[in-house]
C-alpha cells in the first residue's frame, strides 16, 4: 500500500495546494486572498517535480506516470496565468474602494480549488489501475468544470453553458458507467489487468464488446468526441475564455488516458505485430475517429464568432488523436506507435491552443449595455496587428501550429500521427485526415488574415487591452513555446512513446498463450500468472 | 480481485466447470437474499399497511383548511418563485459531511482492533483515517470562514 502511495505524490501536492487556496480564498486581507493564485502555483510546481520520479506502476502502461503527469501539471502552469483574476475582478474592485467584505460573494479561492481538483482528477484517471478508480477520477475531472463554467463570468449565458455542460456530462457518465457494469458482468473483475486477462483467455463475447463499445463512446464526451460532441461549442461559448481554453485541455487528457486504458485491455500487446485491435472496436473507433475530424472542421468553417470555431476546431483535433488510438502502440519505434503519437499530440494541443484562447482573453469591448466583455467574434480580431503587434502574432503563431505549419510544434504532432497511422496500414483514415488538415486551414488562415492583413474600419472601437496582466504572459508563453518546445520534439516524443509502451506483463501472458494456444490448460496460467 | 454476485462455498468460483459465465452468474446461493426478500415485504407491508389503516381508520372531513397546499404547514402566502434562505440547506448539507464521516469510521473502528497498533500496517492505518478527518476538518473551516454558521 505503502509503494501506491508513492505514486499518488504528485496528486497529494495537489490535493494539499486544494486545502489551502479553499481558506485562503476567503481570507480577510486582500493581500492573502491574492496570495491564493500563488498557492496553485506552487502546488503545480510541486506537482510537476514530484510526477518526475514517480515510480513504474503495475497498471496497464506501467511507465506512463512521469511523462503524462508531468505534462498535466506543465500545461496546467501555463493555463494559471489565463486563470488568474478570471473571477471575483469586479467584487476586488469594490473592496479596493472600501466597502467591507463579504466572505459569501467571492469565489477565488473555489475557483482555483476547483481547478487544481480538476487537474488531480486528470492525474488520477493516469494511476488508475480499476474501474471503479477510473469513475472516480473522470468524475472529478469533469465535476469541478461544470461548477466552473457556470462562475466563470457573472453572465447568465455562462450558468447556461454550465447547466448544459452538467446535464450532458451526466448522461456520458450514465453511458460509460453503464459500459463499466457490462464489463464487471462480462469479466466479473474490476481490475484492468484481469479484464485483459479474461478478455484473452475466454474471448469478449457480446456483453464486453457491448461495454467496452459503451465505455468508449460515454468517455468521448469528455474529448469532445462524436457522437458526445454537441455541448462543445455553446459550453466553450458561455465560458470565459480562460475556462474555454482549460476544458479544450484537462477533461480531454482525462478522456484520452481513459480510453488508452480501456483498449489496452483488448488487443495492444497481443498478435504478432502487437496492433491487433478488435474488428468491432476498430470499426467503431474509426468511425468516431473520421466522423468527429470532418464535422468538427466543416463546421468550424461556417463560424463567424472566433470561440465557437476554436471549439469546433477542438473536436477535429480530437479527430485527429483518435487516429493515433486506433493504431495503438504498434511495433515500438517512433514512427510507428499511435499512442506515443497521441499523447505527444496532446502535448502540443495544450500548447497551441492555449495561446489562441489566450489572445481572445486579452482583449475586451463593450457589450449594448457598456460592460466590458471578451471579444469573441472574427471580426473584432480585424486589424489587430496595427494596434496590438504581439497580440496578432501570437495570434498568427498559435493558428498556424493549430493548422500543423511545418516548424511549429502543431506539424511536429501532426507528423507522428500520420506516419503511425501509414505504418498500420489504416490509408483510408489517414486520408481524410488529411483533406481535413486542409479543410482547416481554410478558418484558421481566416483567423490569421483577420488579425495580419484585414485593416479596422474607422468607426470601429478599438479592442481594450485587459488589465490582467497574467493573460498577456499566458498568450506569450504559448506563442514562445510553439517555436521553442519543438527544439525538444525529438526527446518529448521518445518520452511519450517510453510512457506508453505496454506493461511487458500483459505482454509475456500474451506469448505464452499464443504458446498454448492449442491446449486447453488456458486457465491454468491465468491464475498462475 | 471483486468476484460478480454473492458468491457462496456452495458454488466455488474456481471450480473447472464455471468457464460458462451465465452458469457462473446463476450459480449463487439462492437462500442468501432471504432477508433481503423480508426487508422488501416488511417495506411493503409497511406502506400498504399504514395507507389501508388511515382508509379505515381516518375521520374525513372537508373544509378550507383541508384543502390548502400544507394542511398543517405554513400559509401558502404571495408567490412560489421568489428567493428564499438557502442557509438551513447548507447547514444541513455541512451536517451530512460529518454523518458521512461517522459511517466510514464505524467499518474502520472495528477492523482496528483486529490489527497490531504498533506495526507498520497499524501507523498506516492510522493515519489514513487522520487523513480522511483532516479532509473533512478543512470543509469545515471552509464552511466557517465562508459564514454558513452565522445567522444574522
Amino acid at each position: 500500500m505503502i509503494e501506491k502511495l508513492a505514486q499518488l505524490h504528485p496528486e497529494i501536492a495537489l490535493f494539499a495546494a486544494t486545502c489551502i487556496v479553499m481558506v485562503l480564498g476567503l481570507a480577510k486581507s486582500s493581500f492573502w486572498r491574492g496570495m491564493s493564485v500563488w498557492v496553485t502555483g506552487l502546488g503545480l510546481v510541486a506537482a510537476l517535480v514530484l510526477s518526475f520520479f514517480s515510480p513504474q506502476t503495475d497498471g496497464m502502461l506501467p511507465n506512463s506516470l512521469p511523462y503524462l503527469k508531468a505534462m498535466i501539471a506543465a500545461i496546467g502552469l501555463m493555463i494559471l496565468p489565463l486563470m488568474g483574476g478570471t473571477v471575483d475582478r469586479w467584487y476586488e474592485r469594490t473592496v479596493g474602494r472600501g466597502a467591507s467584505f463579504d466572505p459569501l460573494r467571492v469565489t477565488r479561492g473555489e475557483f482555483y480549488a476547483f481547478y487544481l481538483l480538476s487537474l488531480m482528477g486528470v492525474m488520477l484517471c493516469v494511476t488508475a489501475d480499476d474501474l471503479i478508480w477510473l469513475f472516480l477520477a473522470l468524475e472529478l475531472t469533469s465535476l469541478p468544470t461544470y461548477i466552473m463554467v457556470a462562475m466563470s463570468t457573472p453572465r447568465l449565458r455562462s450558468q447556461e453553458a454550465g447547466v448544459k455542460y452538467f446535464f450532458l456530462g451526466a448522461l456520458s457518465a450514465a453511458t460509460f458507467l453503464y459500459g463499466f457494469a457490462m464489463l464487471y458482468g462480462a469479466t466479473g473483475t474490476t481490475q484492468l489487468q484481469d479484464i485483459a486477462i479474461h478478455f484473452r483467455t475466454e474471448g469478449m463475447g457480446l456483453i464486453g464488446t457491448l461495454g467496452l463499445v459503451m465505455a468508449l463512446i460515454g468517455v468521448s464526451f469528455k474529448i469532445a468526441a462524436a457522437p458526445m460532441h454537441f455541448y462543445t461549442p455553446d459550453v466553450y461559448q458561455g465560458a470565459a475564455s480562460p475556462v474555454s481554453a482549460f476544458l479544450a485541455f484537462a477533461p480531454k487528457a482525462a478522456g484520452f488516458v481513459v480510453m488508452i486504458q480501456l483498449l489496452s485491455t483488448v488487443g495492444w500487446g497481443w498478435g504478432e505485430h502487437g496492433i491487433a485491435l478488435p474488428e468491432a472496436l476498430r470499426i467503431t473507433l474509426w468511425v468516431i475517429a473520421a466522423i468527429t475530424m470532418t464535422f468538427g472542421n466543416v463546421l468550424a468553417l461556417l463560424q463567424s464568432n472566433a470561440k465557437r470555431m476554436l471549439a469546433y476546431s477542438s473536436i477535429a483535433h480530437s479527430g485527429y488523436m483518435l487516429v493515433g488510438l486506433l493504431v495503438g502502440p504498434g511495433q515500438g519505434p517512433i514512427a510507428g506507435n499511435g499512442l506515443g503519437a497521441a499523447m505527444f499530440y496532446l502535448l502540443c494541443y495544450g500548447v497551441m491552443n492555449l495561446g489562441a484562447f489566450a489572445v481572445l482573453a486579452c482583449l475586451e469591448k463593450r457589450d449594448e449595455h457598456g460592460e466590458l466583455v471578451e471579444i469573441e467574434t472574427v471580426e473584432d480580431l480585424r486589424g489587430l496587428h496595427a494596434a496590438r503587434p504581439g497580440l496578432a502574432w501570437a495570434m498568427t503563431l498559435c493558428a498556424l501550429s493549430l493548422l500543423g505549419m511545418p516548424p511549429l510544434l502543431g506539424f511536429w504532432g501532426k507528423l507522428g500521427l500520420f506516419t503511425s497511422g501509414i505504418s498500420a496500414g489504416e490509408i483510408g483514415l489517414v486520408v481524410i485526415m488529411g483533406l481535413n488538415s486542409a479543410v482547416a486551414a481554410f478558418y484558421y488562415l481566416r483567423l490569421v488574415r483577420a488579425v495580419m492583413l484585414d485593416t479596422r474600419d474607422e468607426d470601429m472601437d478599438r479592442p481594450a487591452l485587459t488589465d490582467m496582466f497574467g493573460r498577456r504572459v499566458a498568450a506569450g508563453l504559448s506563442a514562445v513555446g510553439v517555436l521553442v518546445v519543438v527544439i525538444w520534439a525529438g526527446q518529448l516524443q521518445a518520452a511519450s512513446d517510453h510512457a506508453t509502451e505496454v506493461n511487458p506483463r500483459i505482454r509475456q501472458f500474451n506469448e505464452r498463450v499464443v504458446e498454448a494456444e492449442e491446449t486447453p490448460v488456458i486457465e491454468s496460467i491465468a491464475r498462475n500468472d | 480481485m471483486v468476484k460478480a454476485g454473492p458468491v457462496t462455498d456452495r458454488a466455488p468460483i474456481d471450480s473447472p466447470d464455471s468457464g460458462v459465465r451465465p452458469r457462473m452468474l446463476l450459480a449463487f446461493d439462492q437462500s442468501a437474499y432471504l432477508p433481503i426478500l423480508l426487508i422488501i415485504m416488511m417495506a411493503i407491508a409497511f406502506a400498504v399497511g399504514n395507507i389501508g389503516v388511515s382508509l379505515i381508520l381516518g375521520p374525513r372531513r372537508e373544509g378550507d383548511v383541508k384543502s390548502i397546499t400544507y394542511e398543517s404547514g405554513m400559509n401558502p402566502l404571495g408567490t412560489a418563485r421568489k428567493r428564499f434562505n438557502v442557509r438551513f440547506y447548507i447547514l444541513a448539507m455541512t451536517f451530512l459531511v460529518f454523518d458521512v464521516e461517522i459511517i466510514f469510521l464505524y467499518p474502520w473502528a472495528v477492523s482496528f482492533a483486529q490489527i497490531d497498533p504498533r506495526s507498520p500496517d497499524g501507523s498506516l492505518f492510522l493515519g489514513r483515517v487522520l487523513f480522511f478527518l483532516f479532509t473533512t476538518v478543512v470543509a469545515y473551516v471552509y464552511a466557517w470562514k465562508k459564514g454558513v454558521f452565522r445567522f444574522d
